[in-house]
């Protein structure tokens, strides 16, 4: 630690040395916690936390016990040797008060720690003090329980000698500053993600974390420290290989901790920790690993015979990292991190040394175990030739669609697949609210006869619901065909540019974000209309940009997402389309909903370089798309979309 | 003053100034693509040079300024000038250049690429209509009262 406390002084000057130091953090606290959003808020909770994993660490703490209380308050209870009490040797003050008063002071109490996590910031518990309207400090340790009260910061009184005690430890409790924060209310998913994290990356401890705002108290604790860790993140998921990968390696001053496991699924989940700090952003730990895999994958498959040597066939890393998830714990003297928020490792020759070390070890675990060293190659292998062939699905459907007969086989191969979990690919598919929109819209008598087109699992036309008498539903795709059949009275498999009724079959058709993935629009709009009889109404949905501002932007995330996307409709377009197809009467409505993007580019559809560069056109979204269309980037690293649904219906002319 | 307008030294200029505008933005993309594959010194070459690039690109542009603007051979220099000739080229991006290519890509049967081109078409009248904006404001103030 870089800082000590002051050596001149009594109390009284003790106090005008420190106060001033924590009226800095009260100016200025983002400074010293990143914000005073919800993140600097939980910040506080977990500086305290960390105090006690450090506790733990340095083998005197086996439990932890978190409390929300209900008037909003945190506790905070270890049972580790508790601060010391007694009268700090040059200042004549305990030096628990000198740790709750001073900035930068609880490391000169702490000898057992080596790796320390040291908060988020390593700040200290001086800081939750200062931003606090109140806290208790309760020490036990030697034979009594001691306590102490700071308002803001403020010593309220002395340090007092409650009454004998066996026990030993430290508790916490502290009301957050509502004159500071912009909210104060904590959170129990956050509060709750942390300490099952922490649990898992300390095997053994005992975190107890009680809301009592809900009455719910939940305990952590695991034995199977990263390995468990790894199997809570794959839940849902089909592992390819039943027990994960482990790689454990220790030097003088690191310490690796390391779990891989490969899944069915498509995206890639790396959670990578440096002495217990989530590293979000990752960084040189994380880099070396890619390296590491990258190149002992590639080196596996030539020696296997499985490349394409002739052609120079190379896996590249987004194909490696395809379904792959990990858990990486690194523990280093002195990490180097960037920016405010510690979410970066850029400490030097970490990257090398993790890209050596895993290299090594992932070699030896490939070599020991073929079976496993041929699921993993191969899995890389057959997501670099999905990525190729995604792009040629595109080509094939344009040679098609020269002269407008699309190739059902494309479309059928795309959606056929991501058909299983369907419901789950997007969150908008089933939104309740947003099927409730498009029912809305509905303006004939009861009784009508009504086609879904490209029905997809039917939702859009069940919606509609007693309205209508009878629900036929048309999709070109066997697996949809068969989901749609719960849902409706009829579905039959055809394509939308030759609808397989004759003219005049229904009173209403509706759709839903289809005409985007079809080239020349115009000639399904045009078979709905023939389809329809003379008033009959069309019902059609569309996620559009905002206006003109966005639509490039949008373009390029949606064509990265689907290599199907063959029109970025905006709203002038669609108007066009429909009223040129001869429909009158044309009404919009506008309903926006907000969709996790990590679900929505988790499919086959979308390989795994693409998912990196929508992630990136986020992060880096130009200022003109951004003042239109909101979305929000969570400290977690997901990305929140605010999705424009507009939803028209038009008529077809009785005349 | 520079006289190198029309000659060859002047056609070279420009396709300088095209090669470095267009170095920078290629090294851009290539540096995000390092990133993802987990090289970030490959990535910060990419940027360093496409930083270079961006310099020397300017570098062509000090002298060409003297002459007109590369793309529209209009007046450069002082802010009304720029942003007449940036608001002829982006008028030229929406009425001809765009819409054009977006017929054409339809023509042979790119309807994904046409519908970029249509896209791109409607950002750049928007662009127009801010610069003409920006022009009038401009002019108003500069006006005596």
């Amino acid at each position: 630690m870089t800082s000590h406390p002051p050596t001149n002084g009594t109390y009284d000057a003790a106090s005008i040395t420190v106060l001033p130091g924590l009226e800095a953090v009260r100016k200025s606290p983002s400074m010293y916690i990143g914000s005073t959003d919800h993140e600097g808020l939980h910040r506080l909770v977990f500086e305290v936390v960390d105090n006690a994993i450090d506790e733990s660490t340095a083998g005197y703490c086996s439990s932890i016990h978190v409390i929300v209380g209900a008037d909003g308050s945190c506790s905070v209870e270890d049972d580790g040797r508790g601060i010391p009490v007694d009268d700090h040797p040059v200042l004549g003050v305990p030096a628990c008060e000198v740790v709750l008063t001073t900035l930068h002071a609880g490391g000169k109490f702490d000898t057992g720690s080596y790796f320390r996590p040291a908060g988020i910031h390593g700040v200290g518990i001086s800081c939750v003090n200062a931003l606090s309207t109140w806290l208790m400090l309760d020490v036990w340790r030697g034979d009594a329980h001691w306590t102490q009260r700071f308002e803001r910061g403020r010593v309220q009184g002395p340090l007092t000698r409650e009454h004998g005690s066996v026990r030993h430890g430290t508790r916490v409790r502290f009301l957050p500053d509502p004159t500071i924060f912009e909210t104060t209310a904590f959170s129990h998913e956050v509060l709750a993600g942390r300490l099952e994290e922490l649990a898992f990356l300390h095997p053994g401890i005992h975190i107890r974390f009680d809301d009592h705002r809900q009455q719910t108290s939940v305990i952590f604790q695991y034995e199977s420290g990263i390995l468990g860790f790894i199997e809570r993140l794959n839940q849902g998921r089909t592992p390819l290989h039943r027990r994960p990968i482990s790689i454990t390696w220790k030097s003088e001053n690191m310490e690796l901790d390391l779990a891989l496991q490969w899944t069915t699924a498509y995206g890639e989940e790396i959670a990578s920790y440096v002495n217990s700090i989530n590293t979000v952003w990752g960084g040189a730990h994380v880099n070396g690993l890619k390296t590491a895999l990258t190149r002992t994958i590639n080196d596996h498959a030539a020696r296997a015979g499985l490349l394409n040597a002739e052609n120079g066939e190379r896996i590249a890393t987004f194909d490696i990292l395809e379904g792959l998830t990990v858990v990486l714990s690194l523990r280093m003297v002195d990490p180097r991190f960037e920016g405010q928020t510690k979410t970066r490792l850029t400490s030097h020759g970490v990257r090398e040394v993790i890209d050596r070390v895993v290299g090594e070890r992932f070699a030896s675990v490939l070599a020991a175990d073929p079976t496993l060293a041929r699921l993993v190659v191969g899995r890389a292998l057959d997501a670099s030739r999905a990525r190729l062939a995604a792009r040629r699905a595109s080509d094939r459907a344009r040679f098609i669609a020269a002269d407008i007969h699309v190739s059902d086989e494309v479309y059928q191969k795309q959606f056929g697949l991501r058909s299983k979990n369907w419901h789950q690919s997007a969150a908008w598919i089933a939104n309740e609210e947003l099927l409730a929109r498009h029912a809305a819209m509905y303006d004939l008598p009861q009784g009508a006869r009504l086609l879904d087109v490209c029905c997809g699992s039917g939702v859009v036309g069940h919606a509609f619901g007693e309205r209508v008498a009878e629900k036929t539903g048309l999709d070109i795709t066997p697996e949809m065909v068969e989901l749609a059949r719960r849902r409706l009275d009829k579905v039959v498999q055809g394509t939308v540019y030759d609808i397989p009724f004759p003219e005049a079959s229904f009173d209403i058709v509706c759709t839903r974000e289809v005409l985007h993935l079809l080239p020349n629009p115009g000639k399904p709009v045009s078979e709905i209309f023939r389809v329809l009889k003379p008033g009959g109404q069309f019902v059609v949905g569309q996620i559009l940009p905002y206006s003109e501002l966005d639509g490039p932007w949008m373009y390029r995330v949606f064509k990265k997402k689907q290599p199907l996307i063959f029109n970025m409709f905006q709203e002038e377009d669609f108007r066009k389309m429909l009223l040129e197809a001869g429909f009158a009467d044309l009404r919009m409505t506008e309903h926006t909903l907000w969709e996790s993007i990590d679900v929505w580019i988790d499919t086959h559809e979308t390989t795994s370089l693409h998912r990196h560069e929508i992630r990136d056109l986020f992060y880096h979204a130009p200022a003109e798309a951004r003042a239109v269309h909101p979305f929000e980037i969570l400290p977690s690293g997901e990305i929140r979309d605010l999705w424009r649904w507009c939803i028209f219906s038009v008529r077809k002319p009785l005349g | 003053m520079a006289e190198f307008s029309g000659l060859t030294t002047h056609q070279h200029l420009i396709a300088a100034f095209q090669e470095e505008a267009a170095v920078a933005h290629r090294y851009l993309y290539f540096a995000k693509l390092a990133d993802i594959e987990g090289h970030p010194e490959i990535a910060q070459l990419f940027r360093d040079l496409a930083e270079g690039g961006v310099c020397n690109a300017h570098g062509c542009l000090d002298f060409l300024r003297l002459e007109g603007d590369p793309l529209t051979n209009a007046p450069i220099g002082d802010t009304d000038s720029n942003l007449c000739a940036a608001l002829l080229a982006e008028t030229r991006e929406f009425t001809e250049r765009y819409p054009e290519a977006a017929e054409q890509a339809h023509a042979e049967g790119f309807p994904d690429i046409a519908s970029w081109f249509e896209t791109l078409t409607k950002l750049k009248r928007a662009h127009a209509h801010q610069i003409d904006a920006a022009l009038s404001r401009l002019g108003s103030v500069g006006e005596p009262r």
